[in-house]
């Protein structure tokens, strides 16, 4: 609890460093614009690919899914590709999508790569959120002579909406500042502008911070303006994401 | 014989009916297709490596490119090390956190705290390197008198905080599902509070608390970036807390870049990043299975 304060307060101390023009200069002029744009088309292309699937697969598992020997090993590999370490999905992807796939270091191979990372987050999130919806809903539908699949995407999946695309949220603000994921996929330090295909590298916001600092040897006090900047993108979806559960949670009468 | 047969087709009968199962099927089964595919690309890659060194690569003592030598051993030393140290500072803080957040905090504080601790969860690897080198690295240093602060101790106090959340969020979860008449019927005993925590509560929870410490440790071992930032990376077995160390996940994503495509040395990186993907697998998967033996109890 504190800890995140004192996170909070330490990063305020560097508030002096950023001024707003800074967000949309470009990089060659020592501003940051192609690295939050780059950073946003990462996490919106990869929650765009692990959304879509991770909410059928929540589907299939709430509501499809027989209690069985098959069941257990999905709900098991989920959970461990939950916990795989972000190094080892990031040489997957390279060895994978940017070799294998020969998508390079592009964007695309960086979406694909962070939509691993969030899959397991929306699929949880989005069986949570199925789960509270009644049976009375699906029911009513499946008594009207609706087909199981139309009385589940016509009410249970509409029930359940608030919930999911709090899910997708969360999971975008797990991968808006993941580096290793992309250190090898889709990051190069320097672009001269934004990319123009997906085939293309893209600048990013904690790819930046990690390569000044790391390869380049520069003092943390230089990137403290993107530290911020990754901050508030950070905080700004989780906060989203919260605030949005709050409130359908109170909305949605039949949770009480 | 029969019976399979009769089963195996009636269940490609109903997929023909129902097209959209099997889409959901496809949808579901994504997860186990993408493990099995990282098992062996990573395998694949790292096969080279282990063909050539078999287990030195585990328990060989120098990483040299001139002469080829690629034992990994300080590497997974300075992991298990940076990574025991986390927990010996995270498990205490977690646990008590856990208790006090399920079962004395006001329930209307309980939210807000939740809220915070899944903030604290949020936050990029890059960001807590970023404090570490900041506030951190300079404090070890003048606190110690080194002439640098990036050590293992420092790597651990980093990962530490890192950790909490995942052992708070998973044991509360558990602590505030014991049954409320367990609690109610020792406090109804005369106990007091904390003697009920410690005689009721926490025995139940034990297998959550032990569920959650394995999957904080799953997250400890593997972070990368924020270790790579603070430990130092000096490959080298470390003989205190106070010296530079070197994790496999960090020297992972330091050598990758200037390691040639299907040379050795990328060859003995993917090795090292396999070693690293079974520990996970192992521990996370045992993590489930005592989460599961738990909730039947």
């Amino acid at each position: 609890m504190l800890a995140f304060f004192w996170i909070a307060a330490t990063l305020f101390t560097g508030v002096g460093t950023l001024n707003l023009d800074l967000l949309t200069t470009s990089a060659l002029k020592g501003g940051y614009f192609e690295m939050i744009v780059g950073t946003m088309c990462l996490f919106l292309g990869a929650a765009g690919i692990a959304g879509p699937i991770g909410v059928f697969a929540a589907i299939y598992l709430v509501e499809y899914a027989p209690s069985g020997k098959f069941t257990r090993i999905i709900d098991q590999a989920i959970n461990n590709l939950a916990g795989v370490p972000s190094i080892i999905i990031g040489l997957f992807g390279y060895t994978f999508f940017s070799r294998q796939l020969g998508f390079g270091v592009s964007l695309l191979a960086g979406w694909f790569t962070l939509a691993l990372m969030i899959l397991p987050i929306v699929i949880r999130g989005s069986e949570e959120a199925l789960r509270i919806v009644p049976q009375a809903f699906k029911q009513a539908a499946l008594a009207l002579g609706a087909t199981k699949w139309k009385a589940i995407s016509l009410t249970t999946l509409i029930a359940a909406a608030p919930g999911i695309v709090t899910s997708v949220i969360l999971g975008i603000a797990r991968v808006a500042g993941e580096t290793a994921a992309i250190l090898f996929t889709s990051s190069v330090i320097i672009t001269g502008g934004l990319p123009s295909s997906p085939l293309q590298p893209v600048m990013s916001l904690a790819f930046n911070m990690y390569v000044q600092i790391v390869a380049r040897g520069r003092p943390p006090e230089t990137v403290f303006g993107i530290a911020l900047i990754l901050f508030f993108i950070v905080l700004a979806f989780s906060l989203v994401a919260i605030i949005l559960r709050v409130y359908y949670r109170r909305k949605q009468p039949w949770l009480h | 014989m029969g019976n399979t047969k009769h089963k195996i087709s009636s269940f490609f009968l109903n997929l023909k009916s129902q097209p959209v199962e099997i889409v959901l099927l496809f949808c579901a089964s994504f997860s186990i297709l993408i493990l099995f595919l990282m098992l062996f690309f990573v395998a694949r890659e790292g096969a080279l490596a282990f063909s050539k060194f078999g287990s030195e690569l585990l328990f060989g003592m120098k990483w040299d490119l001139g002469t080829n030598l690629f034992g990994g051993f300080p590497l997974l030393y300075g992991s298990l090390m940076v990574t025991f140290g986390a927990l010996v500072i995270a498990i205490p803080i977690g646990i008590c956190t856990a208790i006090f957040v399920s079962e004395v905090v006001p329930f209307s504080l309980r939210d807000p705290i939740k809220t915070i601790i899944e903030l604290l969860a949020s936050i990029p690897s890059v960001i807590y390197g970023f404090i570490g080198l900041l506030i951190v690295v300079p404090f070890i240093a003048s606190t110690f008198g080194l002439v640098s602060g990036q050590t293992a101790l420092t790597a651990s106090l980093m990962l530490s905080i890192m950790t909490i959340p995942t052992i708070v969020s998973v044991s509360g979860e558990i602590i505030s599902a014991v049954p409320k008449e367990y609690k109610e019927a020792a406090l109804g005993l005369g106990a007091t509070k904390w003697e009920t925590i410690k005689t009721v509560v926490l025995p139940i929870s034990k297998s959550g608390i032990l569920a959650s410490i394995m999957l904080g440790f799953g997250r400890a071992i593997g972070e990368t970036i924020a270790v790579s930032m603070v430990a130092g990376n000096q490959a080298h077995t470390p003989t205190s807390y106070l010296e530079a160390v070197y994790t496999i996940p960090a020297f992972i994503a330091t050598h990758m870049g200037e390691a040639p495509v299907g040379s050795l040395e990328y060859s003995a990186l993917f090795g090292l990043a396999l070693i690293l993907l079974v520990i996970t697998f192992i521990v996370n998967t045992l993590a489930d299975a005592v989460v599961k033996r738990g909730i039947q109890l």
